[in-house]
């Protein structure tokens, strides 16, 4: 694995047209295990997020359980995923319900 | 390039490797955390799967090469700025499987306790819970020292 890339999703664009036009959510989950250090500094490596934005988020998967870290079309959000998965954060890929 | 070297006592470390090993080869046909797929597509599943797997394979391997012959020629391992993001990695996934495999019984914020006294913890899994911690030392370590994202805060 290279050092400090994020893989590609190994998925291919092939999703329905209707799943394409929705908007995604990527959602972290609260784990027992890694410290909150960590998870502050995947936020950051992963979407670029200032130091004070991914603690936030931080805090919110710790105190909440889950935190929605990005929103958007499904192939980034799953590209985001598996980076996220890379560093064994538990992420998912959920549709935005609708307004 | 940053380097830190961590100088260690072989006798206390040696035990620990034990328990490592055992949850590298665990790990080695296993993901640490189950994979959730975006997709209801078994061939796409089965790629996401094997690419998370070699990752985390590569990382564990990297971690495991910290502790051979020099090691215990030395008693010290070096990180720098090359291995870092595997070694973050692997302690990330070892960690997770020596939870499940030995540390289910233990309250989970005794787990996130930093200086728990040994009685504490159940004679069978001190050992363990002793790999658990050591790694998370590391991971501290790195994440102080050799995090590029902290230099800029």
């Amino acid at each position: 694995m290279g050092e400090t890339k994020t893989k590609k999703t190994p998925r291919a664009a092939k999703a329905p047209a209707s799943q394409r036009a929705e908007v995604w959510r990527v959602v972290v989950l609260n784990d027992p295990v890694n410290r909150m250090s960590y998870v502050v500094m995947v936020l950051r490596r992963v979407f670029g997020f200032a130091e004070e934005r991914a603690r936030k988020h931080m805090l919110e998967i710790h105190e909440q359980g889950r935190s929605v870290l990005w929103s958007g079309t499904r192939e980034q959000a799953e590209a985001y995923v598996f980076a996220l998965q890379q560093w064994h954060l538990t992420a998912v890929v959920q549709p935005e319900p609708a307004a | 390039m940053k380097r830190v070297e961590i100088k260690l006592n072989i006798s206390a470390v040696a035990p620990l490797l034990d328990v490592i090993k055992q949850a590298a080869d665990d790990l080695r046909g296993n993901l640490a955390i189950r994979a959730t797929f975006p997709e209801n597509d078994e061939e796409f599943n089965e790629t996401w799967t094997s690419e998370l797997l070699a990752g985390q394979n590569s990382d564990v391997r990297e971690l495991l090469g910290l502790f051979g012959s020099e090691f215990f020629a030395e008693g010290s391992i070096a990180i720098d700025s090359h291995n870092s993001d595997s070694l973050l990695r692997g302690c990330s996934a070892l960690r997770i499987q020596i939870l499940t495999h030995w540390l289910q019984g233990i309250p989970a914020d005794l787990l996130e306790e930093e200086d728990v006294p040994p009685e504490a913890i159940a004679d069978e899994v001190r050992v363990p819970f002793a790999a658990y911690t050591f790694l998370d030392q590391v991971q501290k370590i790195i994440l102080e020292h050799l995090d590029p994202t902290a230099a800029e805060a």
